[in-house]
């Protein structure tokens, strides 16, 4: 008898080609580290307007945006510009973009070269026929209102354009560096889990697992009913050692969009994939899963999927993806914003020649799903920016206030518990005086 | 008298460590014999992180106990908090054979076990497992099943779990000092035996006690310890932020949060300004009234608003008798009508009560967990065999004295 090899791979897992582009500074920053951390078979696109920053890239593939329009400076924080350099561009991105089977495209919006050309370059790997996934982060609150204002528009039409957004608030990443980490620190950190996300989601893409993931369910996964902005969870763990499917676990609950594993219980559908050596265990995964479950509500769709990959050699790995119902109120904000400045409908070519990835599924054109404008505006409690008790300034207005307290600019604040481990809940840590969190004057 | 009826209860707080002695009587009223308490130093919400110093004050603590008291310590029941600890419940289920069919005493202890089988992350350890119903063949509200027959028996255990490292690094701590521990209890749970009565904890209560390190709280509904917790937040964080808010040393912001300090915003006369005295006695700085309680108000209500988001929404409607407010913190001023203001529902400030002997000692809210220890431990005490068995020896010895 010819016992069948159930884990042979029908695919060669590299027939899916992977271009991963990086648009404007942080982009390209966030490019490098991916190179940097190592990814292998995927071609590296670097776009941007500053040619000091591109020259300092690493990335195999470099394209200088907007020749004309900028003259090789940057785009001065202004999306109309981006929008001009990069259409300049068309021509050589659409050349750097062929045959790119799923194109990963790291931008930092808010500035003027990620938040203008972002949906454009979007729409132009559509075009070609490739899945696009946007990985995108939004500014600092204290970088100023208006900044976030463009980044936020950005993202909603950059939303139509790809089919999956996994969108990362740098305000939140401030969680997973301690508070008295140096400036640089925390921005390392930022860019090293977008790479981790990048690389996370290639590998997902591309491996052919026992229980296969594919894109659709990506799709599924981030797609959050009734928000312009849905808030992404993602959560990355490998471990290896006698424990290493609680170790992976509790590493990927560590993210700082994770929030230990708490908002996780919200997420209408969680996306977990579960990746490791052959001598992973049946039982190891189900340890790992019933531990996960306690953290998933009991509503929500769990897509399962396994993948044993002779390269990860000893080690597991756990990859979470999730989309939280967003803030109500600051997605409403922006569809009427963005409603005004009247995009045109994108295109939408059907792809000729499906990849393993996903097959014959529609595409998923979850950013174009209905949204309601007059979402409930109490959808917020759950991320715990607590209830400020003085008489509450407009939302977004609020928004920015709590989260000004954020950057630890003068670490004094924290006082006798200068050295302790701090305590944080939803971004704010509770050792610093809550009245100054919560800027209630005191002379 | 049998050493064995007294019982040691201590408590590592994050302001103070105390001590508490009492004795057990044989008709299930606990004397309290003496309080033994020292200030806290290196320990910091709820967690020790300097060891040689809190044992320091543990020794201290102890020595003072042992003196008041007259008893020599030998063993204590020890009280553990942190945000560490963390709970759930689960149900237990066991099929008995078929050929007996009597719940037996036994079986009881085979549910508490199958409802132990739950994975926890593989750094913790169980710290409880407390019954809250039975169920024999699927119906409820059995109260005690020995002796009932069925073919299943099931149980609802509040099971509490927290990190076994520094569960341990306490235990060590209080071990290098002299005594052995005999059990490790999670505060609130203690705390609870002596604020709650029987009457309350079928009504349903929330018991917070506010410490100084951690605010800790138990859900009792129908009977049963449905919930419990601890947030790392206390009285450290409100006199942590009086210091920085005001500019003034920390000792001095303890006792001003201790004497002048409100939670009420808006009942001072505006203006009204509080002189700080110097060790001397001379006037020093002003301080403007509103200011301080603004600072105070603050963080109380931020501590309740995020206890209250802590517990399980589907427990607040069935909580009759309300909340009790518990701990040092539970002394500022106007916190009860905060906490009203906050979880909707009655709010009681409550010490330890049913108990006899040095009143001045459970007066004091800040000694309901070292005695609640001691009401945990007697409650559990019949359960041991060992000092079952020295009970009686004990018991023994008098009958014997009594004859000569």
């Amino acid at each position: 008898m010819i016992p069948l090899a159930r884990n042979l791979p029908s695919h060669a897992p590299q027939d899916v080609r992977l271009a991963i582009v990086g648009l404007g500074g942080a982009g390209s920053t966030a490019l490098d580290r991916v190179l940097l951390d190592g990814l292998a078979g995927a071609d590296f696109v670097a776009l941007n307007t500053d040619t000091q920053a591109l020259t300092g890239s690493i990335a195999s593939e470099k394209i200088q945006l907007g020749r004309v329009a900028t003259r090789g400076l940057g785009a001065g924080g202004d999306p109309d510009i981006g929008y001009a350099a990069t259409e300049e561009a068309v021509a050589e991105i659409r050349a750097a973009l062929e045959g790119a089977h799923v194109v990963f495209l790291c931008v930092g919006l808010g500035g003027g070269t990620g938040s203008g050309g972002a949906r454009l370059v979007a729409s132009l790997a559509r075009e070609m026929g490739a899945q696009v996934v946007a990985v995108a982060t939004l500014p600092f609150t204290f970088e100023g209102h208006r900044r976030m204002l463009q980044a936020e528009e950005a993202l909603a039409a950059l939303q139509r354009e790809a089919d999956v957004t996994i969108c990362f608030e740098n305000d939140r990443m401030g969680d997973a560096v301690s508070p008295l980490a140096g400036i640089q620190e925390a921005f390392a950190v930022a860019d090293q889990t977008i790479s981790q996300s990048v690389r996370a989601l290639a590998a997902l893409t591309r491996r052919r697992g026992l229980m296969h993931l594919g894109f659709d369910e990506l799709a599924t996964a981030l797609r959050s009913p009734g928000t312009a902005a849905p808030r992404c969870l993602f959560g990355h763990g490998e471990a290896d050692g006698d424990n290493r499917a609680n170790d992976a676990l509790t590493r990927a609950l560590k993210n700082p969009l994770m929030d230990r594993g708490r908002l996780l219980d919200d997420v209408p559908n969680v996306l977990v994939n579960v990746a490791g050596g052959p001598d992973m265990t049946l039982n190891e995964v189900q340890i790992l899963m019933e531990a996960l479950n306690r953290h998933i509500g009991d509503d929500s769709r769990i897509l399962f999927g396994v993948a044993v990959d002779p390269q990860m050699g000893e080690k597991m790995s756990v990859t979470i993806l999730g989309a939280l119902p967003g803030d109500a109120a600051v997605a409403a904000t922006a569809a009427v914003r963005h409603g005004a400045r009247a995009v045109e409908p994108r295109p939408s070519p059907r792809r000729v020649e499906p990849q393993p990835a996903a097959d014959e599924e529609p595409r998923y054109a979850f950013a174009a799903a209905p949204r309601e404008a007059a979402a409930p505006l109490d959808v917020e409690p759950v991320l715990l920016h607590v209830a400020a008790h003085s008489p509450p300034p407009a939302p977004a207005l609020k928004r920015t206030e709590a989260k000004q307290e954020q950057m630890e600019l003068d670490p004094v604040k924290r006082g006798r518990f200068e050295r302790s481990e701090p305590t944080i809940v939803d971004g704010q840590d509770l050792d610093v005086p809550t009245f100054l969190r919560r800027n209630v004057k005191v002379k | 008298m049998s050493k064995d009826q007294l019982i040691v209860g201590l408590e590592i707080g994050t302001s103070k460590i105390c001590a508490v002695v009492g004795e057990a009587r044989s008709d299930g009223t606990i004397r309290i014999l003496g309080v033994g308490h020292a200030p806290s130093r290196g320990v910091r919400k709820g967690e020790i992180v300097d060891f040689e110093t809190a044992g320091k004050c543990i020794r201290e603590a102890l020595v003072d106990a042992e003196e008041k008291s007259d008893v020599l310590i030998a063993s204590v029941y020890l009280g553990v908090t942190g945000a560490h600890i963390e709970s759930f419940n689960n149900r237990g289920a066991i099929n008995l054979p078929e050929e007996r069919g009597e719940i037996c005493a036994e079986d009881f202890e085979e549910v508490q076990a199958s409802a132990s089988e739950v994975s926890i992350p593989s750094q913790n350890s169980f710290l409880h497992s407390i019954l809250q119903h039975y169920y024999v063949d699927g119906q409820a509200g059995v109260l005690n099943p020995v002796g009932l027959l069925g073919n299943k028996l099931e149980a609802d255990f509040h099971i509490i779990h927290g990190a076994t490292k520094r569960i341990q690094n306490s235990v060590r701590c209080v071990k290098e000092v002299g005594p052995e521990v005999r059990e490790v209890v999670f505060n609130p749970v203690a705390s609870a035996q002596v604020v709650l009565d029987e009457n309350q904890k079928s009504l349903g209560a929330l018991v917070v006690d506010m410490g100084g390190g951690t605010t800790d709280f138990v859900v009792y509904v129908d009977g049963a310890l449905k919930q419990s917790g601890s947030l790392p937040i206390g009285g450290d964080h409100m006199t942590n932020d009086i210091s920085l808010g005001l500019r003034i040393p920390m000792g001095r912001a303890e006792a001003l949060k201790v004497e002048e300090g409100s939670v009420l915003l808006g009942v001072s006369p505006p203006g009204e300004r509080i002189v700080l005295k110097d060790e001397t006695g001379f006037a020093g700085k002003e301080i403007e009234r509103e200011m301080l309680n603004a600072i105070v108000h603050c963080r109380a209500r931020e501590t309740l608003e995020l206890l209250k988001r802590q517990i399980d929404e589907s427990y607040l409607p069935y909580l009759g008798a309300g909340l009790m407010l518990t701990g040092g913190c539970s002394q500022l001023d106007g916190i009860d009508q905060l906490a009203e203001e906050i979880f909707g529902m009655p709010v009681h400030r409550t010490r330890a009560r049913a108990v006899a002997g040095l009143t001045s000692a459970f007066e004091d809210p800040i000694y309901s967990t070292a005695i609640g220890l001691i009401k945990y431990a007697a409650a559990i005490q019949p359960e041991r065999p060992a000092s079952l068995l020295k009970r009686v020896l004990g018991r023994l010895s008098f009958l014997w004295m009594w004859m000569f």
